[in-house]
């Protein structure tokens, strides 16, 4: 399907049919109207992509977090939103008495978690309670804008599924805007670089073949190696898996 | 900041590497605009990397200490914003805020690069005061050694505005040094120059080294808990007077 | 300088302005690293830069409150940004400035998104000459945007005055210094009005007409802020074309 690409600001009209009102507009006087800052898509209903703003914590998200305080039989975590996220001692994947909490997880420790639960006061509760779920204790982590998450992981995953072919890295995109990666370092640097160009150009169509050619160009002289190291490194980690599907 | 981070800037210094791929005594990019507050005598806009500040110097007149009769007077303000950092807050100066003024302040003072005593007016009565306020926008790590160029860059450039309080011609600043402030961090045992604001922040210890047209030291500031061996200082003295010969040479030629 | 003896000759301003003319106006937007959303604003001699910092967490936590966002606006004027030096921190005049812009903001502000959350919103005029708080409105308003905040639209602002008997749009230093009367005024593109203060002296009728010459300032100035805005991705956009 043709997506169209309008970049719009905030009290722009969209439409004179207020049930195509999605994400990123708002209604007044039977009108819709831009909320936000970003790229219009009109797919059945008409959403704003905003280009920049916070992560706001939804049920059910895997997020990447940092856990910034470890209370009486709560770990505080920062997942890059305004709300910080409770992990309650009962939602370690295992036993564990209070005192010892920082034994397993201490401040400045980072985490695959899920969202359980939100409420209206945007009260967040984690879980590490989930097979996909563990503590990160390898690779790097980086951010992106949360609202280009999407974009990154491509139709079906195939923007991530590409990515993660031609660097040979294993690379999870928290809905936070966290992105996980490991691999050889050289392999990291260049997943890196490619997530950053996919990044700034998010909002201009025919990102995928720009993003191959760029991969091309990147890997340029030193490709033969490259595409050996692939080979090695594709053997492919069980997580990987887990994480995609 | 997650262990993660950390770890990565670590391993990254023990392959002889930094974050952003500089070397140890690298700095980031420099660009100094000047001129840039009509309003004010003398101004400056420093970006460092990604810290990015402005210097305005407002000079009236004013009565001299009663200890320095024939001498003008300097001082120096420095302003953390809340807008230039989530981490800085409103209120009265942090005790980093007045600690980085004085160390500007220091260096411009102690190095005598301002001639104080052309700045008396009449004797006991009347003197130039001279105000150097800096004001951080963004910060990206190492606002001493930003802060400390933007006021010499803003003074360097500044007039004392003696015909708006009818004493004749404006004439520019009396200026005979240019003392430049370079800021070391140790992590780990590794010396690096400039500190971006992550190194900054994982660094138990800062020091900064002001020094001289000459090559002479003016003011040093360590900044921070963990000790430093002499060795390290030494080194570091070393290498902060030759990148500032380098940052003078190339940025501010009177 | 002194009270020069007029202000307007043959319908041309000390400026070279005309009466209903605004002063040139540069933005950019996104001028800051660490903070959320940024702008700088130049009115004039105006030299302002927003910052906005959130939504993120409110301290102290008392000031929460649980079903929306709170909005705070500080507005700074740099100790250099005035003939005569001034004293660094907030004064009373910049603790009412800072107010009447926040209120001239929240009114489009989706601010029921983010309960319990603060949204921060910093205004630092690095250079001062008559009309900072609508300069100040300007950018706080396009740094919010960039910010990603949702709004209702953006907010313009600019002031209207009586020099010599004469409505002009958008004071200068010696106008506002010595001129009749001062209006600063906010609205939104579908003419809200959010902000109005007023002082010195105006009929009801020069006050009406006043106003309709602030409104047509506030849409030149919206369409500059829009352009500005989109210019943050312009170059981005025309890599698109070439293709």
């Amino acid at each position: 399907m043709k997506m169209e690409k309008k970049l719009v600001i905030p009290g722009d009209f969209l439409s004179d049919d207020v049930k195509l009102a999605d994400e990123g507009t708002y209604v007044e006087d039977g009108k819709v109207f831009s909320s936000v800052f970003g790229i219009v898509s009109i797919n059945k209903l008409i959403r704003v992509v905003s280009l920049s703003g916070k992560y706001i914590p939804k049920r059910d998200d895997i997020v990447i977090g940092i856990v910034t305080e470890v209370s009486f039989s709560n770990w505080i975590v920062d997942i890059r939103s305004p709300y910080d996220g409770l992990l309650h001692i009962s939602e370690f994947p295992r036993r564990i008495d209070n005192v010892d909490m920082s034994k397993y997880l201490k401040v400045g420790d980072s985490i695959m978690t899920l969202v359980s639960d939100v409420d209206e006061t945007m009260k967040v509760e984690l879980t590490l309670n989930d097979q996909r779920l563990r503590q990160i204790t390898d690779g790097r982590v980086i951010e992106v804008t949360p609202s280009k998450v999407p974009r990154l992981i491509g139709k079906n995953g195939s923007m991530i599924g590409m990515l993660k072919n031609e660097t040979a890295c294993n690379i999870y995109i928290a809905q936070n805007g966290r992105v996980w990666l490991t691999g050889k370092d050289k392999n990291i640097d260049l997943a890196i670089r490619t997530i950053q160009k996919i990044e700034n150009e998010s909002h201009i169509s025919g990102l995928t073949e720009r993003i191959v050619k760029f991969l091309k160009q990147e890997k340029g002289i030193p490709a033969k190696k490259q595409v050996k190291k692939k080979e090695e490194d594709n053997s492919g980690g069980i997580l990987d898996e887990l994480l995609d599907k | 900041m997650s262990e993660l981070k950390k770890d990565l800037i670590y391993n990254l210094m023990i392959k002889g590497e930094r974050e952003d791929g500089r070397r140890f005594d690298e700095y980031r990019d420099i660009k100094i605009e000047t001129n840039v507050i009509e309003k004010a005598e003398g101004s400056a806009r420093v970006q460092l990397g990604d810290t990015h500040l402005v210097v305005g110097v407002k000079i009236q007149t004013g009565t001299p200490f009663p200890d320095t009769p024939d001498k003008g007077v300097i001082m120096t303000n420095l302003e953390l914003l809340p807008l230039a950092s989530p981490m800085f807050e409103s209120g009265p100066p942090r005790e980093d805020a007045v600690e980085l003024a004085r160390v500007v302040d220091r260096g411009i003072r102690e190095s005598e690069s301002i001639d104080l005593s052309k700045l008396c007016i009449t004797p006991g009565e009347k003197v130039w005061m001279v105000f150097i306020d800096v004001h951080v926008l963004d910060d990206g790590g190492n606002i001493m050694d930003a802060a400390s160029l933007g006021a010499i860059a803003a003074l360097m450039t500044a007039k004392l505005p003696a015909s708006r309080f009818d004493l004749g011609d404006d004439t520019p600043v009396p200026m005979r040094d240019v003392p430049v402030a370079v800021t070391a961090v140790e992590i780990g045992g590794t010396i690096m120059l400039d500190p971006s604001m992550n190194e900054q922040r994982i660094a138990g210890t800062k020091l900064t080294v002001i020094s001289n047209q000459d090559g002479g030291i003016s003011g040093m500031q360590k900044s921070g808990v963990n000790p430093l061996t002499t060795e390290q200082i030494n080194y570091i003295v070393d290498a902060a007077i030759e990148k500032a010969k380098e940052i003078r040479e190339k940025f501010l030629e009177i | 300088m002194a009270k020069p003896e007029k202000l307007i000759e043959n319908g041309i301003r000390l400026d070279g302005r005309r009466p209903d003319e605004l002063r040139p106006i540069k933005i950019k937007v996104g001028v800051l690293n660490r903070a959320d959303g940024s702008c700088y604003f130049e009115f004039g001699l105006n030299k302002v830069i927003a910052a906005v910092y959130g939504p993120r967490e409110v301290h102290p936590r008392h000031m929460q409150k649980s079903n929306s966002a709170v909005v705070r606006y500080k507005y700074n004027m740099a100790s250099f940004s005035v003939e005569d030096r001034k004293r660094p921190g907030p004064d009373r005049r910049s603790i009412e400035v800072s107010k009447v812009s926040r209120e001239a903001l929240e009114p489009v502000i989706f601010q029921e998104y983010f309960p319990r959350s603060a949204i921060d919103i910093f205004v630092e005029v690095l250079q001062a000459d008559a009309g900072t708080r609508t300069a100040g409105i300007n950018a706080a308003s396009l740094a919010l945007a960039d910010a990603g905040i949702p709004m209702k639209s953006l907010v313009s602002a600019c002031a209207v005055g009586k020099v010599d008997d004469t409505l002009v749009l958008d004071l200068n230093k010696d106008e506002d210094n010595y001129g009749q009367a001062d209006m600063p005024v906010a609205m939104t593109p579908d003419g809200k009005i959010t902000l109005l203060q007023m002082d010195g002296h105006l009929s009801g009728d020069e006050f009406k007409e006043g106003l309709e010459m602030a409104k047509k300032g506030c849409l030149e100035i919206a369409q500059l802020q829009r352009a500005a805005l989109l210019e943050k991705y312009a170059t981005r956009m025309d890599g698109e074309s070439n293709e």
